[in-house]
């Protein structure tokens, strides 16, 4: 026992205080959401009123093509560059060759930088390529620049897998395509999970990307429509609750059952934003 | 079956070379074992010749066949070179049952479905798996997973084994039994078989022929026999046989006809044998040496014994073990459980003298 | 080898994309910050390092810089003492212990905007939860405009960032507390160690990596952060209370057009950036035997 007994109760004490803490500005969220205006200016943000579900309405109205979107996007981004990291992440660790530490760093770097020092060239490649304001360019910039992060995951991950395993293959008969596909990738399920739930959150909650590159058209992601909601005298502040919660509503899902898989990204050090 | 010929192979990590200048030959059906402490190089020549690493020097041949050369740019890939490993972890494919681990070579190369079930079911039998073949290899024991990995070998009928101590990691009680039962392998299959350890017991059950390796040069080569009777230098001397051989320091000393010894606290005569044996060599300061297994005891000056104060007495069930102090070193002498010593007392060692061994110190190579 | 050969060709359309988009691009990004490039057509007359001389005459630039040392002087430590002490809570086998990391570290998970949208709606100087909780339990004075009043505006975003971080810095620093192994623990407490002392003496001084690791994503993280301030205050009120370089870095680009200046500001950006990465990361590789 780290601490005697009577402190226990302070402890608990501070735990729930900040529990509570951390919990306000949802229950707050949660509460205004399902208020009338009305409501929301003559109650406490705290406390409940009668609940009505209009503010939801409202906001899925304003934002379901963008809540499509994202969905859409986020998905074929997080697909792409889970399966283009998992096999660099193979090819980098089970095959060693000259430069594969270098090229390692070179993904490593990447993970890094800020995305203001490439924003500007991003924009004039986009309209270059015709994919400004639509679904797949974004798709193609999250797939690229998620790249460098799966790499690092599936590596990491796969340098667990011991040598002797892929020699014995080798002396088997298995060429390096069949390696990845009956020794490694069946023994991938962790870091797929791992690599999907970090990479599905990373590019659900961008902002910047879509804002530069998709601002004003029918590709417009979820995160940029919400911010939009911010702005407006037409949407109120019920209406803005809603329409955050819609937008937090996968996240908070996949935080909720797959959260420890969503740790185990955090701690490869790498972090959002 | 082919033999394995190897030529002045050579390799480096970086600053370190792993491997120096080793030749070998392996012959047809031989149970070959590359003994050696950790370090010495012995998995990385079982790399080179698997294919799995490349060599910076020399030649390897199956029979008449270069799989290796980097000189002349040969390089055959371990997918080709046909020869099948049992690592020391087993290495196998946690995701498959024990039937699709032994599959798994036969299946790579096409073979068909049919073909393969007889033979995975064949081999399964033949080293008693059979009712394991739908478990994983977690679910199995230590010895259970070392016979899949050897059922995994076996299944493709190579022309090569190559084992990298595959028994170290089983008890002691399972690794004599396994000992056995993969030597009775062996001259069922007759496949030519180059077999990794440490263990110089081990070594000396079941090979046919020994290669001593230290700090990845080549000691010497032979059956167990030759290594145990005739050690070229005091490496393979003190390496082969448990308790491991005496040796003691001393000037080689020339007086009228007789050769000694020059221990420091005594003299020691040496049988005319060695004398003749020795009738080139200048007086130099030598290594005497004898086995724990190769003495009497006497409790009187004999001009061919060593003075020696003992110790401790170990009894171990038909042995009794006794240690001395000579001069101030340690020997070690085995003897009969009813042979009457105290500790404490001084007594005289009397070396066989057809098995006594001379070593030049300086180099350590055997002198007779 | 062929093997060698396979290897590459696989690694080669992420070689190439990543080699485009991040390291050309920004080298991209440097030859527009030396062009005269403004308006909508881009130009690549170079004109030197003008911008960069325009930028330490430019009183934003000060600010935002300003505004990104306040962040990394307040919100980084912050964040980091916080995490650990709820991570020091949390270790000492609590009951519930899944419950509450959940709920801390919930923040960290959600997007950007929405934090910055909570804390709009909580920070309403007529109706957020704040100030009409102030009023109710009697600290009424304490009432403020909060993000509408340009002097504590910026304090309010590193009250709301450290909120949205601190799980996360916690998540670090437990994992670093149960790294150490439980023997050393057993032998410290038979050494008459326990409650602070065993903190204070053996737990926190081996936390050290843990907090280099987290002192370091948390800087990065205040020098490249712009999508909450952008949402949340929009960098005003006041027209720059709540600038930092990237919300900065924007403006000038996308609202003002002046594509080079800005590139000049993203170049800046990415050296400060790199300069406390690199170091670190050289370091890391370095200790893992790479």
């Amino acid at each position: 026992m780290k601490f005697p007994r009577p402190r226990r109760i302070l402890l608990y004490v501070l735990l729930i205080f900040f529990a509570f803490m951390y919990v306000l500005p949802f229950w707050t969220c949660i509460t205004t959401s399902l208020k009338t205006e009305k409501d929301v200016i003559n109650t406490v943000p705290i406390e409940p009123a009668w609940p009505t579900l209009m503010p939801w309405m409202d906001a899925l109205g304003i934002m379901e093509r963008p809540l499509l979107n994202s969905f859409i996007f986020t998905l074929f981004a997080t697909i792409f560059s889970c399966f283009i990291g998992s096999i660099n992440g193979y090819v980098l660790s089970k095959i060693r060759f000259k430069g594969s530490e270098m090229i390692f760093l070179f993904f490593t770097i990447g993970i890094f930088i800020p995305y203001q020092s490439v924003l500007i060239p991003l924009l004039l490649t986009m309209s270059r390529l015709r994919l400004y304001n639509s679904i797949q360019g974004l798709i193609l910039v999250h797939t690229v620049y998620g790249i460098p992060i799966c790499t690092l995951l599936f590596r990491n991950f796969y340098g667990e897998i011991p040598d002797t395993l892929i020699m014995a293959a080798k002396t088997d008969g298995a060429g390096t395509w069949t390696i990845y596909r009956r020794i490694v990738l069946p023994l991938s399920s962790a870091p797929f999970v791992v690599a999907g739930v970090f990479q599905f959150t990373s590019i659900w909650n961008d902002f910047l990307f879509g804002l530069v590159l998709a601002r004003g058209s029918e590709a417009l992601p979820a995160s940029v429509a919400l911010a939009n909601l911010k702005g407006t005298t037409t949407a109120f502040w019920n209406v803005q609750m809603a329409g955050a919660l819609w937008y937090a509503l996968p996240v908070v899902i996949v935080y909720l059952i797959l959260g420890k898989y969503l740790i185990k990204g955090y701690m490869a050090g790498a972090v959002k934003g | 079956m082919v033999n394995i010929i190897i030529k002045n192979l050579t390799k480096k990590f970086g600053e370190v070379t792993a491997v120096k200048n080793l030749n070998l030959e392996i012959k047809e059906k031989e149970f070959f074992i590359l003994l050696g402490p950790s370090g010495c190089g012995k998995s990385t020549v079982l790399l080179c010749i698997a294919g799995l690493l490349k060599p910076d020097e020399g030649e390897i041949w199956f029979g008449d066949k270069l799989v290796t050369s980097p000189k002349h740019d040969v390089y055959v890939t371990p997918q080709e070179r046909k020869v099948a490993m049992v690592f020391q972890d087993y290495a196998l494919y946690p995701h498959m049952t024990v039937f699709q681990n032994i599959a798994f070579p036969l299946e790579v190369r096409g073979v068909t479905k049919s073909e393969i079930e007889e033979k995975v079911k064949a081999t399964a039998e033949l080293l008693g798996i059979f009712n394991l073949l739908h478990r994983k290899p977690k679910q199995l024991s230590g010895g259970q997973r070392q016979r899949v990995a050897l059922g995994r070998a076996i299944v493709r009928e190579p022309k090569i084994f190559l084992m990298d101590e595959p028994l170290a990691n089983l008890d002691a009680k399972l690794r004599v039994r396994m000992r056995v039962e993969l030597k009775k392998l062996h001259q069922r299959l007759g496949t030519t078989t180059v077999y990794v350890t440490h263990d110089q017991v081990e070594a000396m059950s079941i090979g046919d022929r020994i290669a001593v390796l230290k700090d990845g040069i080549l000691q010497q080569t032979g059956a167990s026999k030759e290594l145990y009777d005739s050690p070229r230098n005091t490496f393979v001397a003190g390496f082969i046989g448990s308790p491991a051989m005496n040796m003691l320091e001393g000037n080689l000393v020339k007086k009228n006809d007789t050769v000694m010894v020059d221990l420091g606290f005594s003299m020691f005569e040496l049988p005319t044998w060695i004398g003749e044996k020795l009738q080139e060599t200048k007086e130099s300061r030598v290594i005497l040496g004898f086995r724990p297994e190769h003495i009497e005891i006497t409790k009187k000056w004999q001009k061919n014994g060593i003075e020696a104060k003992v110790d401790m007495l170990e009894l171990i069930g038909r042995e009794l073990y006794i240690h001395f102090t000579v001069g101030n070193k340690a020997v070690v002498g085995i003897s009969r459980p009813t042979e009457d010593v105290k500790i404490g007392e001084s007594v005289w060692i009397v070396p066989q003298e057809e098995k006594i061994y001379i070593f030049d110190e300086k180099t350590g190579e055997a002198l007779i | 080898m062929k093997e060698n050969l396979i290897a590459f060709s696989i690694l080669l359309p992420s070689i190439l994309s990543v080699g485009y988009f991040v390291y050309a691009s920004i080298g991209w990004n440097v030859i527009a910050s030396i062009s005269d490039w403004k308006g909508l057509e881009p130009s690549y007359t170079i004109i030197g390092f003008n911008h960069y001389a325009e930028l330490f005459h430019d009183p934003v630039f000060w600010i935002s810089l300003k505004n990104n040392l306040l962040l990394i002087l307040l919100f980084v430590p912050a964040s980091v003492l916080l995490g650990l002490f709820l991570a020091i809570l949390l270790d000492m086998k609590v009951r519930g212990e899944g419950i509450f990391r959940t709920i801390y570290l919930l923040p960290f998970a959600l997007s950007f905007v929405i934090t910055a949208s909570l804390w709009a709606w909580m920070y309403d100087p007529k109706t957020g939860v704040i100030n009409i909780l102030l009023e109710k339990i009697g600290l009424g004075f304490l009432k403020s405009g909060w993000v509408t009043d340009s002097s504590i505006a910026m304090y309010c975003v590193i009250l709301a960032l450290t909120w949205q971080f601190s799980g996360y810095t916690m998540l670090i620093f437990l994992a670093g507390i149960r790294s150490i192994p439980e023997s050393q623990i057993m032998a410290a407490e038979v050494d008459g160690a326990y409650g602070f002392n065993l903190y204070r003496r053996i737990i926190i001084p081996q936390l050290k990596p843990s907090a280099l690791a987290a002192f370091v994503i948390l800087m990065v993280f205040t020098l490249k952060g712009f999508d909450f301030i952008y949402v949340l205050t929009g960098g005003g009120p006041g027209g720059w209370s709540t600038f930092v370089l990237p919300l900065e870095m924007f403006r000038e680009t996308f609202t003002m057009t002046h594509f080079a200046y800005g590139a000049a500001i993203a170049t800046v950006l990415f050296v400060i950036v790199m300069a406390v990465v690199l170091p670190y990361l050289y370091f890391s590789f370095r200790r893992k035997g790479e």
